[in-house]
C-alpha cells in the first residue's frame, strides 16, 4: 500500500510538470483532445479489472454473503446471522491455530529479513567474493515448489532412513525426532526460511542499487565506517521495500497450510486446526460445512488485514513511507 | 525519490547491468574493509549456500539410485549402479492416481496461460493506470493494490463454491484464470511504463495519426520487454508452484496439477508409512518438475538479475 501511494504522488507530479508545458495558445483545445483520449485508458484497464473482480471480488463477496446462513440436515440453508462468527471465534479450535501460526510468523519473518538483509547489502557492497555466483545460488529455491520443498525436507529428516538421522548415528549422538512436538514448527520454520529467503534477497538486493552512489560516496568521505554507510544511509533509504518484504512474508506465513498439511502423515501432532488455513479447509471438504469454513475464511482475511495494516501505519508514523 | 532512479536508468541498460555490476560499485578499499571480513563474509555465503543446496543435491542424487541404494548409502553421495534413466521412465509408467505426463502437460498448460494471461492483463492495465488519467483511475489502483492483503486462503473455498454454481468446478479454464489476476504486475507494469515510455514519444506516435491500440502494440510494447519478460516469468513460476488454489478448486484427477500429482504419491512414500518403491519414484518425480524451473532461471539470469524483479519497488 505504502508503494500505491508513492506510484500515486509520483505521477500526479509528473502530471503537474506535464500539464502546465500544455498550456499554450492552443491549450484549451488539446485539453478537450486530452480529456477525451484519457477516457480510453480504461479500455486498457478494463480486462484486468473485469478479471479480477470476477474472480477476486466476487468470491470475496460470495463468502461474506454465504457465511451469514447455515446448512441444516432438515430446513435447508437458513439466515443464521452472525452464528458462524461467535462459534469459530469462541471456540479454541480456531485460536489455538491462530496462536501457534502467530508464533510461527514471529520467528520465520523476522529471522529470514535479518538473514536476507544481511546478504543483500553484503552484495550490494560487493563484500563476498563470487557475489553473481552465490546469487544464482541462492534464488534456486524459489524455482521448487513448496510441495517438493517439504517433501525432500521430510524425507531427509525423517527418522527411518532420513540420512540427518544416520550422520547424528554415525557421529554416536542421540537421534532426535524431527517431527515430535519439540522441533516440528523449528522444521517448518527451515523450510519456509529455506524457500523464501533467496527470494527477499533479490528483492531487497536489487533496491539496494537503486541508492545514489554519490550519496554513499560523499558520506565515505566525510568520513563514515562500513558499518555507519549501511545502517545510516543504505538501510533507511530502501525501507519502503524492506516493509514490503516483511508485509508479504507475513501475509504468506499467517496463511501456513502446505507445510504442515504434507507433513501430518509423518508427525501426529498436526490436527485438523493446526493452523486456520488447515481449520478452514477441513471444516470444508472434511466435514463440508461449507458457511462455517467461510466464516473462518473471513475472520482470518481480516485478522491479516489488521496485522498488515497496523504494521504499516506503525511504519508510516515513523515516516518512513512516502 | 526512486522513480526518479528507474527514470535514470533507461530499460536498455537493464540487460547489461549484470556486466556493469563492478563498475556500479563504491571502490570496496574505500570502506576500508580488511581481508579478513572479506572472508568472513564470503564464508557466510558459502555456508548458506551448502544450507541451500541440500536438498537440491539430495534429490538429484536421489533420484539416481535403487530402493535398496537408497535404503542402505550414504544419502548424500551417488552408488552404483546409475538408474536415474530407469527411476525416471518408472516416473512416466507409473499410473497410480493418474500420470505424471498428463499432470506435466496439465501444468505446463496453467502456467503457460496463467503467465501469458497475467502478462498481457497487467501490460495493459498497466499502461492505462500509467499513462491515462481517466476518472476513478486511483480509486481502481488502491482497490487492485488492497487485493495484495488478502490471502489466497480466504478466497479459495469461496471460489470453489462460486465455480459449482456456474459449472467452472474443474474444467481448466477454471484452474488458470485465477492465476491471471496478478496485482502486483500490474503495479510492476505501471511503475515500469512510467520510467520508459515517454509521453513524446506517445504523442508524436498520434499525431501521426496512429489510433492508441497501435501506439500501445508498437510504441509502448518494445519498450516494455524486459518488464514483459520479468513479469512473464514470475507468474509462470508462481502458478507452476502453486498447489492450495488448485487443490481448493480441483478434484478431477485428469486436470491435476504437478504439484497435486506429487502431494498424492507423497502419500505412498515410506515417509507416511508406504512402500520404499514409491519414495524413489515420487523423489526421481520431484527432481524432474524442479529440472525445468531451474533450466528457465539459469537462461533467463539477466532478467531477474539485472535488477528488475520488483526492484522498482524501492519506490
Amino acid at each position: 500500500m505504502s508503494q500505491v501511494v508513492i506510484a500515486g504522488t509520483a505521477d500526479r507530479r509528473k502530471g503537474a510538470l506535464t500539464r502546465p508545458a500544455a498550456s499554450g495558445p492552443a491549450a484549451p483545445v488539446r485539453r478537450g483532445f486530452g480529456r477525451r483520449r484519457d477516457r480510453r485508458g480504461l479500455w486498457f484497464v478494463l480486462p484486468f479489472v473485469l478479471v479480477f473482480f470476477m474472480f477476486l471480488v466476487v468470491p470475496l463477496a460470495y463468502a461474506v454473503y454465504t457465511s451469514f446462513f447455515t446448512s441444516r440436515m432438515i430446513g435447508g440453508t437458513v439466515f443464521s446471522g452472525f452464528a458462524n462468527y461467535t462459534e469459530a471465534l469462541s471456540s479454541g479450535a480456531f485460536w489455538t491455530g491462530m496462536a501457534r501460526t502467530l508464533l510461527f510468523a514471529a520467528i520465520q519473518v523476522p529471522v529470514m529479513i535479518v538473514i536476507a538483509t544481511f546478504f543483500a547489502t553484503m552484495f550490494d557492497i560487493g563484500v563476498a567474493r563470487f557475489g553473481g555466483f552465490f546469487r544464482t545460488i541462492f534464488f534456486l529455491p524459489f524455482a521448487v515448489p513448496a510441495v517438493v520443498a517439504t517433501s525432500m525436507w521430510a524425507s531427509m529428516l525423517q527418522t527411518k532412513v532420513g540420512v540427518f538421522v544416520r550422520i547424528f548415528a554415525d557421529l554416536g549422538l542421540p537421534s532426535p525426532n524431527f517431527f515430535g512436538p519439540g522441533h516440528l514448527l523449528g522444521v517448518i520454520v527451515l523450510i519456509a526460511i529455506w524457500e523464501w529467503t533467496g527470494y527477499t534477497i533479490i528483492i531487497l538486493y536489487t533496491a539496494l542499487k537503486s541508492v545514489p552512489r554519490d550519496v554513499v560516496e560523499s558520506a565515505i568521505v566525510d568520513g563514515a565506517t562500513f558499518r555507519r554507510v549501511i545502517t545510516r544511509i543504505k538501510l533507511p533509504i530502501i525501507r519502503p521495500a524492506i516493509v514490503l518484504v516483511v508485509i508479504i512474508n507475513l501475509i504468506g506465513a499467517l496463511q501456513l497450510f502446505t507445510e504442515p498439511y504434507l507433513l501430518a502423515p509423518l508427525a501426529p501432532n498436526i490436527s485438523a486446526n493446526y493452523t486456520p488455513t488447515l481449520y478452514m479447509y477441513n471444516e470444508a471438504f472434511s466435514a463440508q460445512f461449507y458457511n462455517f469454513a467461510a466464516a473462518i475464511s473471513v475472520v482470518l482475511a481480516f485478522i491479516i488485514i489488521v496485522i498488515s495494516g497496523a504494521f504499516l501505519l506503525s511504519q508510516r508514523r515513523k515516516g518512513a513511507l512516502v | 525519490m526512486s522513480s526518479t532512479a528507474t527514470l535514470k536508468q533507461p530499460p536498455t541498460v537493464q540487460g547489461k547491468r549484470r556486466d556493469n555490476d563492478r563498475v556500479d560499485l563504491v571502490p570496496l578499499h574505500l570502506y576500508g574493509l580488511s581481508r579478513r571480513t572479506v572472508n568472513l563474509v564470503t564464508l557466510a555465503c558459502g555456508v548458506f549456500a551448502v544450507f541451500t543446496l541440500i536438498p537440491i543435491w539430495w534429490i538429484f542424487v536421489s533420484s539416481t539410485k535403487t530402493v535398496p541404494n537408497f535404503n542402505s548409502t550414504f544419502g548424500f553421495w551417488f552408488a552404483r549402479p546409475f538408474v536415474l534413466f530407469s527411476n525416471v521412465s518408472n516416473v512416466f509408467s507409473n499410473k497410480e492416481d493418474g500420470s505424471y505426463l498428463q499432470w506435466m502437460l496439465n501444468t505446463v498448460i496453467y502456467a503457460g496461460a496463467g503467465g501469458i494471461g497475467a502478462t498481457v492483463l497487467s501490460a495493459m492495465a498497466g499502461y492505462g493506470f500509467a499513462r491515462f488519467s481517466f476518472r476513478g483511475r486511483n480509486a481502481l489502483f488502491l482497490f487492485a493494490m488492497a487485493a495484495l492483503l488478502i490471502p489466497i486462503a480466504a478466497f479459495a473455498v469461496p471460489l470453489y463454491l462460486v465455480y459449482a454454481k456456474v459449472h467452472l468446478d474443474s474444467t481448466m479454464p477454471g484452474i488458470f484464470i485465477p492465476f491471471m489476476v496478478s496485482p502486483v504486475s500490474v503495479y510492476l507494469m505501471r511503475v515500469y511504463v512510467g520510467g520508459s515510455v515517454p509521453r513524446e514519444l506517445m504523442d508524436a506516435a498520434r499525431i501521426d495519426g496512429a489510433g492508441e491500440a497501435r501506439i500501445f502494440l508498437r510504441v509502448a510494447v518494445p519498450l516494455m520487454v524486459p518488464a514483459l519478460v520479468t513479469v512473464f516469468m514470475l507468474n509462470v513460476v508462481s502458478s507452476w508452484n502453486n498447489y492450495f488454489l488448485p487443490f481448493i478448486i480441483n478434484n478431477s484427477a485428469k486436470l491435476s496439477t504437478l504439484t497435486q500429482g506429487l502431494a498424492l504419491w507423497m502419500n505412498h512414500t515410506n515417509i507416511a508409512g508406504g512402500s520404499e518403491d514409491f519414495t524413489v519414484l515420487t523423489i526421481a518425480a520431484g527432481m524432474l518438475s524442479i529440472t525445468p524451473l531451474i533450466i528457465m532461471f539459469l537462461v533467463l539470469q539477466r532478467f531477474w538479475r539485472g535488477g528488475l524483479i520488483l526492484g522498482s519497488l524501492t519506490g
